[in-house]
């Protein structure tokens, strides 16, 4: 009768048992959860390409305030409204900016981020490929200075796709161009340097 | 009177008809002037126009050029004009649009030729809004002329979205003859840029798997037609207006090339023929030729004489 009991008892134990391992899942899982949380918060390379992402969208939030102030530019067969456009905008928008110097958007933890981020496709496998597409692209190298145009003159270098593709995707009133070894941030229509990393481009 | 009436309508439906030949009148040259060479058939119902690259200087060569197009187009009527980039060097003002491009195709543009401009590395990209480019306000777009599908791409600044569209454009394209045209070759025998591989690396494989027949580009200053490149056709014209001359440094790949002065090109299609004549300032033939039209798989579907029978007596 006592054996029995005890078997009962063992079986009953034995039944219970069956919710550990789900419970031990949902608790591992939520472990790794807030771990990765933390990493995420504590990992300076998203932290600093959180802060640009941010950056660029103050940016450009200005950049559209100021054109709604401009009649729209279409398609046009006189290009005196294409330039006019174009110089209006970027004297508005440097105004707006005040004394914005470089590092405004680039700041030292996102420019050594962007030194990393562009020195990937020039080391990898495919390095030689993009380093002779840089040096036929017809390189070009000026003094730069952040919120004022890009000079007028001066050819815009191609950037090779594979160094394109790893540098994080920006909205299209902006692009990267190279000058030298600066990475710079323009705005296409304004044609305005809005800030640049030196020596990020090995 | 009835029969008068309906002779008249035959009469102007016949004209209507008619393939837009030279007349006499616009044929006749200048009295000092060479007879022109032109060695592409003329056929109706073709698809015709020229090409230019890294053309945008605003010195005379390239107003000789444009003279020189505005002659062919008088015993060869093209409709449009494409343009591989560099379409304006220097400045980007009013009169630097005017002295760099009105006024060197003046009588082209007079007579209702259109010009579909791509960017190269002199232009600024806000170019894509100027009317006469026919870019719509686009860097990168495509349009169709008869059964040839058009794609001008901006090869300074591919970045995904548009590798993205060009995949998307060229699947969908219907066309019998798909030709891409941008600024950056990726091939070329020029000492001073040469072929942009990492572009290369990109385009090819698309323009391989979707069948496309033709690409042109410009960016280095000379003329070259290429060996057919796993069963692609690239032609290199950056001469239109600047010009490095020796800049050529013959490879195996090269099929023909020319550094000795600016050129155009003249390209016909028609059916499943695509005939071009290259042109020098002087009105010298530089090349031509004609290409079947490939498959996807890259066979040519063989009628006429090949390109390499007519290169070949070039």
């Amino acid at each position: 009768m006592q054996s029995t009991r005890l078997r009962i008892r063992a079986r009953q134990l034995s039944d219970m048992r069956a919710p550990i391992p789900f419970l031990a899942m949902v608790a591992a899982l939520l472990t790794l959860s807030s771990a990765l949380h933390a990493q995420d918060v504590a990992n300076p390379h998203a932290q600093a390409l959180m802060k640009f992402q941010d950056q660029v969208e103050t940016y450009v939030a200005l950049h559209k305030a100021a054109e709604a102030q401009l009649p729209a530019l279409k398609t046009t067969n006189s290009p005196a409204d294409i330039t006019t456009h174009q110089h209006l905008l970027a004297d508005k928008i440097r105004r707006q900016r005040g004394n914005a110097g470089q590092g405004t958007i680039f700041s030292r933890d996102v420019s050594q981020e962007f030194r990393r981020l562009a020195a990937v496709p020039l080391q990898g496998i495919n390095g030689s490929r993009v380093h002779k597409s840089l040096k036929r692209a017809e390189p070009v190298v000026a003094r730069l200075e952040a919120n004022t145009p890009y000079p007028e003159n001066l050819p815009l270098q191609s950037i090779p796709p594979t160094l394109l593709e790893n540098l994080p995707k920006v909205p299209p009133e902006v692009d990267y161009r190279i000058v030298g070894h600066a990475l710079i941030l323009r705005d296409v229509a304004a044609n305005l340097i809005v800030d640049y990393v030196p020596d990020a481009i090995p | 009177m009835r029969s008068l009436f309906i002779c008249g309508l035959l009469g102007i439906a016949l004209f209507l008809d008619k393939p837009r030949e030279p007349t006499a009148a616009l044929a006749q040259a200048p009295p000092n002037e060479p007879k022109l060479d032109l060695r592409l058939p003329v056929q109706p119902k073709s698809v015709r126009f020229a090409v230019i690259g890294d053309n945008g200087t605003g010195a005379k060569p390239q107003y000789e050029i444009g003279q020189k197009m505005d002659r062919y187009r008088q015993q060869f009527p093209f409709d449009f004009v494409v343009m591989l980039g560099d379409n304006i060097y220097g400045g980007n003002s009013p009169s630097d649009y005017k002295r760099k491009f009105e006024e060197p195709y003046k009588a082209l543009l007079d007579a209702g030729v259109k010009f579909f401009a791509s960017l190269g590395n002199h232009d600024n990209p806000n170019e894509r809004f100027y009317k006469l480019f026919n870019m719509g306000g686009k860097r990168y777009y495509t349009f169709k002329e008869g059964n040839v599908a058009f794609f001008a791409l901006d090869s300074n600044y591919m970045d995904p979205e548009q590798l993205t569209w060009l995949e998307n454009q060229l699947s969908e394209s219907k066309s019998d003859w798909k030709i891409c045209y941008f600024h950056h070759p990726l091939y070329s025998d020029g000492k001073f840029h040469g072929s942009d591989v990492d572009l290369r690396a990109r385009l090819e494989p698309m323009f391989v798997a979707h069948g496309v027949n033709v690409v042109l580009s410009g960016h280095d200053h000379m003329y070259e037609r290429i060996v057919p490149q796993r069963g692609v056709y690239y032609f290199v014209l950056g001469s239109s207006g600047e010009l490095r001359m020796g800049d050529l440094i013959a490879s195996p790949r090269m099929a023909k090339g020319f550094d000795r002065d600016r050129t155009f090109a003249l390209f016909e299609i028609a059916g499943d023929q695509l005939y071009f004549q290259v042109i020098s300032r002087d009105g010298s033939t530089v090349d031509t030729g004609n290409i079947p039209r490939q498959t996807k798989q890259g066979v040519r579907l063989q009628s006429g004489p090949s390109l390499a029978a007519a290169a070949a007596v070039n």
